[in-house]
């Protein structure tokens, strides 16, 4: 994929200042229409032609798409910049979230790049998918047809590939409670600092004691999409976590991860590392878990 | 095709230029507007050389469109200090040797600006993780690092 690292096509832009109005110019300029809120993703696409919209939608100015409030968990205006969430978890219950933005890039992507921006590009290594699909994460999208709202599970449907019709944007990302007893942790692989994800892994659980009791793990980089482990998470959940336990899981999450070849590893590269990165994961949640007595 | 009004505030100056959609802040900054300063570097978000601050906060001008910094506060190197005022950062750097060709400096300083700005007493940790998106292929940064530790120091005392 050559990057020719200039914009040769010409396009029309608008930055309205309304939701209403991004889904009437959506909806005016058609499938050549396309957002736009950081650009850190979509500008280098367009620069390797990957994407030629003839129109762009700049959503920076929109009034109530930038928020962080903590409401029967905590909602994310899908324009808030990556900054900002960082800050915010930093410290917080949602320290996964933080250690995930923390890998990702750099001050210069964090204070242009959008956390509506990551999901939407639909990566397979975007790096705030695995904690947030450990948190529960619901979207809301905003269309002609009005509003719609489903877990971020089925929000990908492939390799920058998503459920978004041509008119529809996202607005917010809700996370569930984490609740008492929990911990949650986020790691990655990378060639080097601040690169895109080899492989990349979440986990969330709460324990009572020596006993896990509920447990999600997810993993990117690894499948077309981010994604969960069911079995895994069912294998824990209920039961006394023991070294033996935990090394039997992650024998399973390599089993279940369906990775590539490519120029950043070998598919057997990375079903080894999922392993490995699962297991130090659940324990730095485990030991994070509040609650738990050793 | 149609142009768009781009005005914008570059170092304390009021400014305005007829842009293209496509067009980016790099290339408007340098083409349009006379700023030579802001280095292109590689031109797809990597290297920092292009860095300026937008609204006090650093980002790269190669991945912006010039249309994204309409109506706001763009600052560059030249912004930050001049030759007859250094900025305690452009003086700290010279004093340590910190630049060697000094392509990477413009968009060094920018960063390390906004830096300062966040947390003014950074340890070595948090200037590294400042500067994690400027690339040198000089200095091997530790003098880079050393210049904006005691640049910090100084503006204490
Ligand atoms: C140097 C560099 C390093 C990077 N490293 C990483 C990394 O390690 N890990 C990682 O995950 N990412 C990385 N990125 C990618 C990128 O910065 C993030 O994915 C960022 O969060 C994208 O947000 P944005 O606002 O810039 O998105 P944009 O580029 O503006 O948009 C991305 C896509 O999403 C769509 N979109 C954006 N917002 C919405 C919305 N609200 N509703 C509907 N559609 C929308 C756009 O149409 C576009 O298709 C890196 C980027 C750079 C330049
Ligand atoms: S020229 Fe902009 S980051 Fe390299
Ligand atoms: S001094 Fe030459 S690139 Fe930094």
């Amino acid at each position: 994929m050559i990057n020719t690292r200039i914009l040769t096509q010409e396009f029309d832009y608008f930055a309205p200042e309304s939701i209403k109005q991004v889904v009437e110019l959506l909806e005016r300029h058609g499938e050549g229409a396309r957002v736009i809120a950081g650009g850190t993703d979509l500008i280098n696409q367009m620069k390797e032609e990957k994407m030629s919209p003839s129109c762009l939608v700049n959503i920076m100015n929109v009034k109530g798409l930038r928020y962080i409030k903590e409401d029967e968990g905590l909602r994310i205006g899908a324009a808030t910049k990556l900054r900002d969430v960082r800050a915010y978890c930093f410290k917080s219950r949602y320290v996964a979230l933080y250690e995930a933005i923390s890998s990702l890039g750099k001050p210069q992507v964090w204070n242009m790049g959008t956390i509506g921006g990551n999901l939407c590009n639909a990566s397979p290594a975007a790096d705030t998918a695995p904690p947030l699909l450990v948190f529960k994460a619901r979207v809301k999208l905003v269309g002609k047809d009005g509003e719609r709202e489903l877990l971020l599970e089925d929000f990908f449907t492939g390799v920058n590939s998503t459920v978004l019709q041509p008119t529809e944007l996202m607005v917010e990302i809700h996370l569930d409670p984490p609740g008492d007893g929990a911990g949650n942790a986020f790691l990655k692989v990378a060639r080097v600092g601040a690169d895109i994800s080899k492989v990349s892994c979440a986990v969330f659980l709460k324990r009572q004691g020596r006993t896990c009791t509920e447990c999600r793990v997810a993993l990117g980089a690894v499948a077309p999409v981010p994604m969960r482990v069911k079995v895994v998470e069912e294998m824990i959940e209920g039961r006394e976590i023991e070294e033996s336990l935990v090394a039997k899981a992650s024998e399973i999450v390599s089993e279940e991860v369906k990775p590539i070849d490519d120029i950043r590893s070998s598919a057997e590269y990375r079903r080894q590392v999922a392993a490995v990165t699962f297991r130090d994961v659940f324990w730095k949640a485990w030991d994070r878990a509040i609650g738990g007595k050793n | 095709m149609a142009t768009y009004k781009l005005e914008l505030k570059l170092n304390g100056e009021k400014l305005s230029a007829q842009v293209l959609a496509h067009e980016n802040l790099l290339s408007v900054m340098r083409n349009k507007l006379g700023a030579k300063e802001v280095k292109n570097g590689c031109n797809k978000g990597d290297c920092g050389a292009c860095a300026v601050l937008l609204d006090g906060k650093a980002v790269n001008a190669c991945l912006t469109l010039a249309l994204q910094a309409n109506g706001k506060e763009v600052t560059t190197v030249k912004g930050i200090g001049t030759e007859d005022q250094p900025h305690p950062l452009q003086e700290s750097f010279v004093r340590h040797g910190a630049i060697q060709c000094g392509f990477c400096t413009p968009g060094m300083i920018v960063s390390s600006k906004a830096l300062l700005d966040t947390i003014p007493n950074p340890d070595r940790r948090q200037i590294r993780e400042g500067i994690s998106g400027n690339l040198c292929r000089c200095t091997g940064y530790n003098k880079i690092v050393e210049a904006i530790e005691d640049a910090a120091l100084k503006r204490k005392s």
